[in-house]
């Protein structure tokens, strides 16, 4: 397949306005204010689009449950929080493409008749909210955003703003109250952001990979774009590889390929002279793979029928050299520090499993210790919490330790009877910032 | 390259804080891209930040002061985020991403190599006061694992020896 | 309405209402933590779970509307029951196991709870969560907080935000450091800032004045009005042993919902307080105790025989004992009677529909002794009162208005015969020719009317100290001893009886249903205990 979404990849100064409308740039935004938004929604629609944040939910039905007849204002929120362990694809595209963000951006706000979106980009990314916000400036100088737009009616703005350093702020409605000015709690549900989301009116919320995929799918029409990849998991997928592979990086491929393909193909496989061991199909928040998986299709559909999920399209690849309880702990750390800390069984759990497992790394896991895990993961998961961060690190730590169980097994039988020895276990152990830092 | 080192402004210069017209015009400017004055808070910490290398009680006062807050509710949105330093930093800020990928491709050892090259542990800052070391979590660059960002900076794909150079550049320019 | 079954019980009840609202009406108790009736809904303490048909996952009970033809489980779902245990769990993981030494037990939902719905054992192995130097410190000049007992209900956050305004609670950090703090560290001095105890689930927030002062199972509750302004807060007196230890809110949404200011609040303790504890009489410059017979009779025959006389009334006086006075001197024995009003410090309290009630003065039944036709005077109508001339002065309460502890006042009530009653040592108790001990409200019953007209009974909780004797039936006595017809009344309940047959402004009211909430098992639904 040729590159789609990162064709600019490569070409010198890709960031620049000049070059992206020397490619065609801006050409399916003129065209879609032809069109009526209904149209733009129909066309989405028909080419089945799932989004690329995480949760694969149809992109065009997601749009359809704004009222119609609200009054609005409505709001389009491109969300480049970009925060799940294993995914850099957001910041690969706005880094070589930000016009063709820009533009999704348009023609999503279009298609909801919203006449301002915000960006919001996690606050690390301070370079790429520069680089975004210059595209704006600059689309805006040539009347592609603004007033008026190309000589129709049609008005938008588009803000780039800035978070702080929260991986919670990336589920829709923490970021929804982040863009508020308040602490990155998610919200209940419902209402749902389609109906009152941002300042209360109907929103919605789209990855910037969703959004990327929309000009092409204008410019190409929904058919082609339903011809990549297989049925209900249609179009090119970014793919994001990191861990034990020879060649890390962003690939772009149809959805539907085997993980095989992805990691043997496409990053050069497994580093000399180590096998694989296990891999995160979809970020580290999607239930571990086993090596004898490697051949189950990466795709919505294919990742959930093997227990799994596509999510993000973060392929974390662990080879043989790995210590799975270090690698348990180290997720379990990185939950621990991101629960918002609003629901009793996510904040109090993940801490917990995060306590066990630095223990039993220490060499003092206990028996019982891998039944107490299985329970906090539990009671943590499936609607015990208002936002799925509770089934984020339930997947995961409750997968590893199923399929891996072996590993933690032996530890536990090899633990020491002594008292637990105060020195840190990894180099940068210590307590959670914010109280007593 | 070139990390520009944090210049920030001492704690006793920060307890009553008057926003300087420039900044004012950077505020006002923020406050029309929302619908509510509480929407601009990260915008305007981040100004803040930008403008006073870090966020204290009196900068959190101030800013609760021009969009009609509580200061409570200021401080308690700058402890919810990590990246709102409320000390004053040290020149480089280094934060070393601790996550899965980085930390399986070589980032424990890096991060062992930082503390004992720089003599101090995570969260401490060297004597000179020019070096701060963090761990933080996953930074979104797991391709290029292990990953070091040093004020607004990402450093990708590093080594000691590249950490190194790295450092002996910014010593220098200081 | 939408018709619905919970736990295998049906009932109807109003569209909007949530399911912890409607299983309490259909007589199941959903345990809860955060959720607070007058607070915004955040459904994150979980343990309000519940079970709904057709519903593959549990839903929260206190953020799901009731819907026709719903199906609910609560503790009769095995689902439910074990997810209830393991919240507790996780709740009980880092909470500190100091009941014995914390003032909360005995009213703490945790301890509830965790009898009710948890485990009786624990799989937490790891240390637990401490805050170093929020273990014991004042968050505000009332408030001590330990932030290891919070289980992060943010109830205390919401109500600063919500109900007092103030905003001055947040949150800060996240995750399983988040806790509880003011900007700053600066001092909590919200005027309602015990709410933030009341309705903090657990030990982590308690009141200074309160807490080690007696171990809340002791308590006994009464229900009364707060004396504090005229508003009329619903408050209940908490007393053990003939001592008042606090006042706490009584539900009423038309009032206070489920609030009272610290003002009122710490009114507790002045309830304790009766200096004037016997009848006396001035015999030679000195004040000489008297016994209650002989003082009744001889009062008897100065009132009768008096040319002229003249009341100082109180408008902190019940409408009985308003009433009685009302009847008894100003009738018959043609006494000129005031009600003194002092606007006093402005009050305020919202009501349970969130609207600011503003109080019109320090009194908590000036409009009674409107209603009962009295004639109510200001600083300079008293004043103006006490230059006129009289035989005989009769003064029911020295603290009716702070004109009264002038000199300029005791100079004008050295003139003639002055009879006092009062609880408290006072300048004009000191000038009394007779000095009658009368108790604190902790000690009386009867109606106040609040400034909004709701008429409201308050009921005794503690037994007269030594001789003092409220007023109205020192009067009723009194009454006994003039020579007019006799009013057969021989408590507050009869004199309103009558006072609903004489006074139209009081027609058709009944004394059985003018004490409001007076349940204390209601008291869970809004307070931590």
């Amino acid at each position: 397949m040729d590159s789609i979404l990162l064709r600019a990849r490569g070409t010198p100064d890709s960031q620049s306005l000049t070059t992206y409308l020397a490619a065609g740039g801006y050409n399916a935004w003129e065209k879609v204010l032809q069109m009526t938004p209904e149209a733009v929604m129909n066309e989405v629609t028909l080419s089945e689009l799932r989004g690329r944040g995480g949760a694969g939910f149809p992109t065009g039905r997601k749009w359809s449950f704004i009222p119609k007849d609200h009054p609005g204002p409505r709001y389009l929120v491109c969300n480049a929080d970009e925060s799940e362990p294993g995914t850099f694809k957001d910041r690969e595209l706005i880094e070589h493409d930000p016009h063709l963000v820009v533009e999704g951006i348009a023609i999503a706000a279009y298609a909801i008749k919203a006449a301002t979106a915000y960006v919001y980009i996690r606050g690390e990314f301070g370079r790429w909210a520069t680089i975004l916000g210059k595209a704006i400036a600059d689309a805006k100088k040539k009347g592609y955003l603004g007033k008026g737009i190309l000589g129709s009616g049609y008005n938008l703005e588009i803000v780039v703003h800035r978070g702080a350093g929260a991986y919670i702020c990336g589920e829709e409605t923490a970021l929804i109250e982040s863009i508020e000015g308040k602490r990155g709690f998610p919200r209940l549900k419902p209402p749902f952001p389609a109906i009152a989301g941002l300042f209360g009116k109907p929103t919605i919320v789209n990855n910037v990979e969703t959004l990327a995929c929309l000009p092409h799918i204008i410019n190409r029409g929904a058919k082609w774009f339903a011809s990549i990849g297989r049925p209900r998991n249609t179009g090119p997928k970014l793919f994001c590889v990191s861990g034990h592979v020879q060649r890390p990086g962003v690939v772009e491929l149809p959805l539907g390929v085997s993980f095989r393909e992805i990691i043997f193909d496409h990053c050069g496989g497994i580093r000399d002279g180590h096998t694989l061991k296990a891999f995160f199909p979809g970020g580290s928040s999607a239930p571990i793979m086993t090596a004898d998986q490697v051949d189950v299709r990466a795709d919505f559909d294919a990742c959930a029928e093997a227990g799994s999920m596509l999510g993000s399209g973060g392929v974390i690849v662990l080879d043989d050299s790995v210590d799975i309880v270090e690698a348990a702990a180290n997720l379990a750390r990185f939950y621990a520090h991101e629960s918002c800390g609003q629901c009793t069984p996510c904040r109090e759990g993940a801490d917990w499993a995060m306590d066990i497992l630095e223990r039993i790394l220490a060499g003092h896991g206990r028996e019982g210790d891998l039944d107490q895990i299985l329970r906090i993961c539990t009671y943590a998961s499936n609607g015990m919490t208002i936002c799925p961060l509770g089934d984020a690190f339930s997947m995961p730590l409750s997968s590893m330790v199923k399929k891996l169980s072996g590993e933690f097994e032996r530890r536990i039988a090899a633990a020491s009877r002594l008292p637990q020895k105060k020195k840190p276990v990894l180099p940068w152990s210590g307590p959670l910032p914010g109280f007593g830092q | 390259m070139t990390t520009r080192p944090i210049v920030s402004e001492p704690a006793e210069n920060l307890c009553e804080v008057t926003f300087d017209s420039k900044l004012e015009k950077r505020i006002a400017d923020t406050l029309k891209q929302y619908p509510t004055p509480r929407a601009a808070l990260l915008p305007v910490l981040w100004l803040c930040q930008d403008r006073y290398g870090w966020i204290s009680p009196g900068v959190m006062r101030a800013v609760a002061q021009r969009l009609g807050e509580n200061p409570a509710h200021v401080e308690g949105v700058v402890t919810f985020y990590t990246m709102f330093r409320t000390r004053p930093p040290a020149s480089y800020v280094l934060q070393v991403c601790r996550t899965l990928s980085c930390a399986m491709c070589g980032g424990k050892e890096l991060a062992e190599h930082l503390t004992t090259k720089l003599g101090v542990g995570f969260g401490e800052r060297t004597p000179d006061g020019l070096f701060e070391l963090h761990a933080v979590e996953c930074l979104g660059a797991c391709g290029s694992a292990p990953v070091v960002q040093i004020n607004d900076d990402y450093y990708e794909s590093m080594t000691p020896e590249k950490i190194d150079a790295v450092l002996e550049t910014l010593t220098r320019k200081a | 309405m939408p018709k619905l079954t919970i736990d295998g019980r049906v009932i109807e009840v109003a569209e909007g209402t949530n399911l912890i609202e409607a299983a309490r009406q259909a007589g199941v108790a959903i345990p809860y933590f955060c959720y607070h009736p007058y607070l915004s809904v955040v459904g994150q303490c979980r343990i309000c779970l519940i079970e709904i048909d057709k519903q593959p996952r549990l839903a929260v009970a206190c953020a799901t509307p009731v819907a026709d033809g719903m199906v609910v489980r609560s503790e009769t779902s095995d689902r439910v029951r074990e997810a209830r245990k393991a919240v507790m769990e996780f709740l009980l993981a880092n909470h500190p196991l100091d009941c014995p030494v914390c003032d909360q037990a005995g009213e703490c939902l945790l301890q509830d709870h965790s009898f009710d719905h948890g485990l009786d054992t624990s799989h937490m192995l790891e240390t637990r969560r401490t805050f170093a130097g929020l273990e014991r410190r004042m968050l505000g000049p009332h408030i001590v907080q330990n932030q290891n007992r919070c289980i992060h209900c943010s109830r205390c956050i919401r109500f600063t935000q919500e109900i007092s305004e103030t905003a001055q609670l947040t949150y800060k950090a996240r995750g399983n450091g988040v806790y509880v703090d003011t900007y700053d560290g600066t001092p909590f001095d919200d005027p309602m800032s015990g709410c933030t105890a009341d309705v903090c689930p657990v030990g982590a927030l308690t009141v200074k004045e309160f807490r080690f002062r007696k171990r809340t199972w002791k308590l006994r509750s009464v229900p009364s009005v707060c004396p504090g302004c005229s508003i009329g807060c619903n408050v209940w007196i908490d007393h053990h042993e003939k001592v008042v230890y606090r006042l706490s809110p009584r539900e009423n949404a038309a009032v206070n919902a489920t609030w009272i200011c610290d003002y009122g609040r710490f009114l507790a303790e002045s309830l304790n307080r009766h200096e004037v504890l016997r009848p006396q009489r001035q015999i030679d410059g000195q004040l000489q105790p008297v016994d209650w017979a002989d003082a009744l009779a001889s009062l008897g025959e100065v009132l009768d025989t008096a040319s002229s006389l003249r009341v100082v009334a109180s408008a902190n006086l019940s409408n009985e004992e308003l009433f009685l006075v009302k009847t008894l001197l100003g009738g018959a024995r043609r006494a000129d009677i005031v009600v003194p009003v002092w606007t006093g410090e402005q009050r305020r309290m919202k009501n349970g529909s969130g609207a600011w009630l503003q109080s019109l003065d320090a009194h908590p039944n000036a409009a009674g002794a409107r209603r009962l036709g009295l004639r109510l005077v200001d600083h300079g109508g008293l004043a103006r009162f006490l230059y006129g001339a009289a035989d005989v002065t009769v003064i029911l309460d020295p603290l009716a208005h702070p004109f009264l502890e002038t000199d300029e006042a005791t100079q004008l009530l050295r003139v003639g015969t002055t009879i006092v009653f009062a609880r408290l040592e006072h300048p004009v108790t000191r000038l009394a020719s007779w000095l009658l001990p009368t108790p604190s409200l902790a000690c009386n019953e009867g109606t106040f009317i609040s400034q909004t007209g709701a008429v409201q009974r308050f009921a005794a909780a503690l037994a007269p100290p030594q001789q003092s004797r409220p007023l109205w039936s020192i009067l009723m006595a009194l009454g006994g001893e003039l020579a007019t017809e006799e009013l057969p009344l021989r408590s507050p309940a009869e004199v309103f009886a009558h006072l609903v047959q004489t006074e139209k402004g009081f027609a058709g009211l009944d004394w059985e249903t003018l004490a409001g909430t007076t349940d204390t098992a209601q008291r869970e639904r809004y307070h931590g205990g």
